[in-house]
């Protein structure tokens, strides 16, 4: 369990969360989940999936890969 | 009604229900207590259907998690105390002899049959699914 939660992609929502001024809830009803579910992928506890990424990229208007990331990657990119 | 408003209405109304069935078992009226629990149960079907409750692919992905768990230690459960309990009566024992446990046997049955039935039910639905989902061979 705990390898499989090291093994997550990672992703910025809490980040495009607060540049939008959103609270968890309004979140959670803007992409039709319940406020654990925005809780449980901001703590990286639960991958959405691709469709429910889809809707979250749609809604900040951004890519997938913006907000979603694995870590490996992420960390080549800033170097 | 919100999640919120429907959960508080669902306490109140099992605490209505656990007060008319106490009230109704102290005067002895069962008839009492089966209008409780039915008027408690209409209120909560009726709460219910004005409730907007949304239930994301979380919360799937943990009953498909939890009904997974529930078959892998229900199945082999009930699959090894159908065999303990029919062991005995095919045994040579003095004491299983005489037919005094032969309701183990009944239960051993029952429980065999459960496990069969169980296991018949995955295997269908497992197809059905795998079909759903696109699980064929041919392209």
């Amino acid at each position: 369990m705990r390898s499989e939660q090291k093994t997550l992609p990672r992703n910025k929502m809490k980040v495009y969360r607060a540049m939008h001024d959103l609270t968890q809830e309004q979140l959670a009803d803007k992409i039709g989940v319940t406020r654990q579910t925005v809780i449980a992928i901001e703590s990286n506890k639960y991958l959405p999936s691709l469709a429910l990424a889809f809707k979250i990229a749609r809604l900040f208007k951004v890519r997938v890969e913006d907000i979603f990331f694995n870590e490996g990657k992420e960390a080549k990119d800033e170097d | 009604m919100n999640i919120k408003q429907y959960r508080q209405t669902r306490v109140l109304v099992t605490i209505f229900i656990g007060t008319i069935v106490s009230f109704a078992v102290t005067k002895n009226s069962y008839v009492m207590a089966v209008i409780g629990v039915l008027t408690g149960m209409l209120f909560l079907v009726l709460a219910r259907s004005r409730t907007k409750i949304t239930i994301d692919e979380r919360e799937k992905t943990i009953r498909e998690k939890a009904a997974q768990a529930t078959y892998a230690i229900f199945a082999p459960t009930i699959a090894i105390g159908a065999f303990l309990l029919l062991i005995p009566s095919h045994s040579r024992l003095s004491v299983f002899a005489k037919g005094e446990f032969a309701y183990l046997e009944s239960l051993g049955m029952v429980f065999a049959y459960l496990t069969l039935f169980l296991i018949a039910i995955y295997a269908i639905s497992y197809h059905f699914l795998n079909k759903k989902y696109g699980g064929r061979d041919e392209e």
